[in-house]
């Protein structure tokens, strides 16, 4: 691909809108890792760093 | 970063025919062949201690030496002849596997090796590199910058850089040795060894730290990632095609994650190249900042600093040799307070928790392979995304690196008539590590050339890593080190 054709792609792509597998690709992402990372957090505080 | 690919951005001269060997086993290899030659001091054999080392310093006469005293008689000179003749041999027998050009790479590597290690002289400079007040001392200066003799790291980005913006022509004939991603491995390779023996000190702390790194994972691939998915798609407009390596860039680990999701989700591969490019030039800006905003704001939580460089970087190279800047400073501080912490945990950190991050690149891409050839693109017949592809994503280095770790930690632990010998056999291979860190740093600077992204037309592209990095990435990682690894210190030399 030329470059100004990678321009005028970059800069004039039509819009694709958000499907509901991405939709739930993110909501499903996000919410497993925050879960994760309360979890793991809990899982620090039980067990403090050994010295 | 890593990839079975090729990954190194902008670069575009091949031999036209296929290696047999791709840059992550080379880089197992070659590290392997450097940890066990240093093993044979273990058995009374110093078979590296020619490795050429360069002291803080004022004199120049005295800035360069030999790793080991029996080899003194070499002198510092011939310390650096002796290390360039077998970087050059060693590196040029991988290259020729790679099917790369070999009398370029040689001619090219030369000028790489010079300039890389002169900015290591030059960043050694007492007035540059001189840190507590008895070095000042002992100098007689007044004053230095207090960059330790890592900022010669720095030199050498700066001058990498220089070459890349004012002599395109030049870098581009360098080209043929600018192998950061090689480089940087290589340097993984060998630290997987001076980790276990710092580990083996202080076995729980490690054992800690390692069960912590597993946040990073969850941080990078599932927060990271779909809030910069989201960014790109919805607030940029950016396709699908674009955003989702777009995405890995910016939150993995840098080019060899926006090269795997490209793959899995049949990008076209300007696509993965173009986030390549961008993901190295935004790694040198980070480098250039995070370090001193580290020592600055993080000294008194050295482990904090360490997590956060490993998250917030995305490139192995630049964010494991920014690992190792920020404990230089860091220490270098502590030590100006009264504090010497013992060296190799803050790099340990940076290294761990991008080592974690790398493991699962190829298991984030099936699963986005998956997604996109089975609902998001799913015309294209028999294009099903395989689990094998797991496997060929995955970064084999790291295999290196467990090996070299679990090696040193048996000799260190296991083996009692090695473990005195252990630390200076690992020292000497640590030499070679530094000087794969400066070539590393040389190369990335040589691979930034800012007019060039901007002619490409990617200032959209830009604008969501910018966006990303600086507005949520960088942030969200300080936190979630925070939350994880406040309050650990490394042990305290004694």
């Amino acid at each position: 691909m030329s470059e100004p054709d990678l321009r005028n792609e970059l800069g004039h792509a039509p819009t694709e809108p958000l499907l509901p597998i991405e939709k739930k690709l993110i909501g499903w992402s996000l919410g497993i890792g925050l879960v994760l990372l309360v979890i793991l957090l809990l899982i620090n505080q039980l067990f403090p760093v050994a010295s | 970063m890593s990839s079975t690919t090729d990954t190194t951005p902008l670069v575009v001269t091949r031999a036209p025919s296929s290696p047999w060997i791709n840059d992550d086993w080379l880089a197992v290899w070659i590290g392997l062949l450097i940890f066990l030659a240093s093993l044979a001091w273990l058995y009374g054999y110093d078979v590296l201690g020619w490795v050429v080392t360069t002291s803080v310093w004022i004199d120049p006469n005295a800035a360069l030496g030999t790793v080991s005293k029996a080899y003194a008689d070499l002198g510092g000179p011939g310390a650096l002849v002796a290390t360039y003749l077998a970087l050059v041999g060693v590196l040029t027998i991988g290259v020729a596997a790679l099917r790369a050009n070999i009398l370029r790479f040689v001619a090219a590597f030369t000028v790489v090796f010079v300039i890389a290690y002169a900015s290591w002289i030059v960043g050694s400079y007492a007035q540059v590199a001189a840190v507590t007040p008895a070095d000042l001392q002992k100098f007689g200066i007044p004053w230095s910058l207090r960059l330790t003799n890592e900022g010669g790291y720095i030199v050498a980005l700066i001058a990498g850089l220089i070459i890349a913006n004012v002599f395109p022509r030049f870098a581009e004939w360098l080209k043929e040795a600018t192998r950061p991603e090689l480089y940087i491995k290589i340097a993984i390779v060998i630290l997987g060894a001076f980790v276990a023996v710092t580990a083996a000190g202080r076995l729980n702390l490690a054992t800690t730290l390692i069960v912590r790194g597993v946040a990073a994972i969850i941080e990078a691939y599932l927060i990271y990632w779909s809030v910069v998915y989201f960014v790109a798609r919805k607030w940029f407009g950016f396709t699908r095609e674009w955003a989702a390596p777009l995405a890995s860039g910016i939150s993995i680990c840098g080019v060899s994650a926006a090269i795997a999701t490209g793959g899995a989700i049949r990008a076209r591969p300007i696509v993965p190249v173009l986030v390549s490019s961008l993901v190295v030039v935004f790694a040198v800006v980070e480098v250039l900042i995070l370090p001193f905003l580290a020592q600055s704001f993080l000294w008194q939580q050295p482990l904090v600093a360490g997590a956060w460089i490993g998250l917030a970087v995305k490139t192995d190279g630049a964010a494991v040799a920014g690992g190792g800047i920020t404990e230089s400073l860091i220490l270098a501080r502590s030590a100006s307070e009264g504090i010497h912490y013992q060296p190799g945990w803050i790099l340990g950190t940076t290294t761990t928790i991008k080592v974690f991050i790398d493991i699962f690149i190829g298991v984030w891409a099936f699963i986005l392979g998956t997604i996109w050839t089975s609902y998001i693109n799913p015309t294209i017949a028999g294009d099903k995304t395989k689990i094998i592809e797991i496997w060929e994503r995955f970064p084999k280095f790291v295999l290196g690196f467990i090996l070299t770790f679990a090696v040193g930690l048996y000799l260190a632990l296991g083996a009692p008539q090695f473990a005195s010998k252990l630390p200076l056999a690992v020292a000497e291979a640590n030499t070679f590590r530094v000087i794969f860190f400066i070539l590393t740093f040389f190369s990335i600077g040589v691979l930034s050339n800012f007019r060039k992204l901007w002619q490409e037309g990617i200032g959209k592209l830009a604008a969501v890593y910018l966006v990303s990095l600086f507005g949520f990435v960088i942030w969200v990682g300080l936190l979630i080190s925070w939350l994880f690894f406040h309050g650990i210190k490394p042990p305290v030399v004694s």
